[in-house]
């Protein structure tokens, strides 16, 4: 089968820094990929790559099935990036949607175009079409940028944090467009988002990086040091409730662990005589159904840490959970996991 | 204090009487101020693309002798061109001393380092996150040029009015090389410092308000512009 990328032994220096070390990546056309991790994880400058605007130091870069040897703007029109500190051009609005078409020389059907871009990003064409760049809130210019790159009705749709310093509503409109765009074109979205409940509610498969690498475990639960040595040779962390960590194993460089949400039970009960070392007591906060596994993602705050577990929709109904709910979170020592 | 009453009265009284030796002066300043910056600006905007948009070796040297030249004294430009087109000069066969276009050479000269080093800086100011967006959005090595530059456009009109300032208010040039003739080369700042020569001050005064008043709303254009151009 051809992938549409095919990332291989990709790296990326700056000076002598190593900000992204990918082994090989895949992506299958028309799939919705998230990528989430903490900031300086490397997903912007993975995402600069993808979008063709800078080459890797090292590596190999292949797309639909051809070697990608030099970049040139026939290749960059591929696909398209909405940066994570998207720019409007300072221009009508009308102007910004359609300059991607006018550079390639489509003008055909011009305003038609825009006012369907418009309105697929919730925008009505006969209030904001005629608008200036500065007279629109943070979540229109976000969305007026949005539809710049769907009127180009891209193979690949690169968003680099979309959702950022948005309201809720916005989110929410960029989210139904992005679904509905790749649903009418077979778009393939990779997404990056510090927000884990937009990109497991948007995606079809979720990537964890850190610190430039990708990782097999799951971006979510990511507690960060320091750890305390403890007798037979565990760890532990303490939370800012008293509650405590423990943890197996050797910490790396980083003194940072993660637990994956498929290692973490949840109870409503307080539990006894289990073999696990952590039972650690939280409130639920949020719950969100993922769009790729039809799970439910709930959040829970223990002590100042955020932890996420993944449930059936059937437990959550037999547990009757709901946000303010107090649960306990269950996992085993050997389930923090170092990285 | 009172002449100095007198002297505004006065002035007032030429200027909605319309005397035509005062006007003549301040037509004169228009048309060739308004002559040296269009040439200014059409040699003047593209050269400070160039120099803040593209990198090439001896770039920094370029910026520090154009930006040197904005401090260039005007009697300094006079002398120079003076030197050069006077009939003794390499150029005194073109016949430009004394004229309005011998003005104009020294008045492009005096504005062009100014439209040239705040292009430069205007274009070099072109957030990188600009020029990324117009690349994502498919544009050509071309397009991304003429673009970056046209977003740019509000601090370029800015560096246009501040080089207008420096040309309209200029004195040494048009002294030197225009001669202060009446009715021909004589503009409002060498008519004013002949009135002022000659004691009569409410001449003067009434040219030092149309200045003003030019150089007020020239002012006001370039902090149109920069507010724009901050948005």
């Amino acid at each position: 089968m051809t992938h549409l990328y095919e990332l291989q032994g990709i790296t990326r220096e700056y000076g002598n820094k190593k900000v992204l070390d990918v082994p090989e990546l895949r992506i299958e056309k028309g799939r919705i990929i998230g990528i989430t991790g903490p900031n300086g994880s490397g997903k912007s400058t993975l995402m600069r790559i993808l979008a063709f605007l800078e080459k890797p130091s090292s590596g190999d870069i292949f797309f639909k099935g051809k070697r990608v040897r030099d970049i040139d703007e026939s290749l960059r029109r591929k696909a398209t990036l909405l940066l994570q500190e998207s720019r409007l051009l300072k221009r009508s609005v009308f102007d910004n949607v359609a300059y991607g078409l006018k550079a390639r020389g489509k003008t055909e059907g011009l305003s038609s175009r825009v006012i369907d871009s418009l309105s697929i990003v919730g925008l009505d064409p006969s209030k904001f079409a005629s608008r200036s760049w500065f007279e629109l809130s943070g979540g229109e210019s976000q969305r007026v940028a949005l539809a710049s790159r769907l009127i180009l009705d891209p193979e690949v749709l690169l968003l680099d944090e979309p959702t950022a310093s948005i309201d809720a509503g916005s989110a929410a409109i960029i989210k139904s467009a992005i679904l509905e765009t790749r649903e009418r074109l077979g778009t393939t979205v990779v997404t990056v988002s510090h927000d884990l409940d937009w990109a497991y509610g948007i995606s079809d498969e979720v990537i964890s990086m850190f610190s430039g690498r990708m990782h097999s475990l799951g971006p979510e639960n990511i507690i960060h040091g320091p750890w305390e040595r403890a007798e037979e040779g565990t760890l532990l962390k303490k939370l800012d409730d008293g509650q405590v960590i423990t943890a197996s194993g050797f910490p790396g460089s980083s003194k940072t662990a993660v637990i994956d949400p498929e290692d973490i039970i949840i109870s409503i009960d307080t539990p006894e005589n289990i073999s696990a070392r952590n039972a650690i007591e939280g409130t639920v906060t949020r719950m969100n159904l993922e769009n790729g596994s039809g799970r439910i993602l709930m959040t829970i705050a223990a002590g100042g840490q955020v932890f996420y577990a993944r449930i059936t929709t059937l437990s959550l109904q037999k547990l009757e959970i709901i946000p303010g709910s107090a649960v306990s979170i269950i996992f085993k020592a050997t389930a923090v996991k170092w990285i | 204090m009172g002449y100095l009453g007198e002297g505004f009265l006065t002035a007032f009284r030429i200027l909605f009487s319309g005397q035509e030796e005062t006007f003549s002066a301040i037509i004169t300043t228009l048309k060739v101020s308004t002559f040296s910056i269009l040439i200014t600006l059409a040699v003047g905007v593209p050269l400070g693309f160039l120099l803040g948009y593209y990198s090439f070796p001896g770039k920094n040297a370029c910026r520090m002798v154009v930006d040197t030249l904005l401090a260039i004294p005007t009697v300094v430009v006079g002398l120079l061109v003076y030197a050069f087109i006077s009939r003794s000069g390499p150029l005194g066969s073109m016949g430009l001393l004394f004229t309005l276009k011998g003005i104009a050479v020294g008045q492009f000269i005096l504005g062009l380092p100014v439209v040239v080093s705040l292009t430069a800086s205007s274009t070099e100011q072109i957030e990188n996150s600009v020029r990324m967006t117009l690349m994502t959005l498919g544009a050509s090595p071309g397009q991304l040029a003429m673009s970056s530059l046209w977003e740019s456009r509000y601090s370029v009109i800015a560096a246009a009015m501040t080089a207008y300032s420096r040309i309209i208010s200029e004195v040494g040039v048009s002294m030197m090389i225009g001669g202060n003739i009446k009715w021909r080369t004589r503009t409002i700042t060498t008519a004013i410092a002949l009135e002022t020569g000659k004691g009569q001050f409410a001449e003067g005064i009434a040219l030092g308000i149309v200045l003003l008043f030019i150089a007020f709303a020239v002012s006001a254009a370039v902090s149109l512009s920069r507010r724009r151009a901050s948005s």
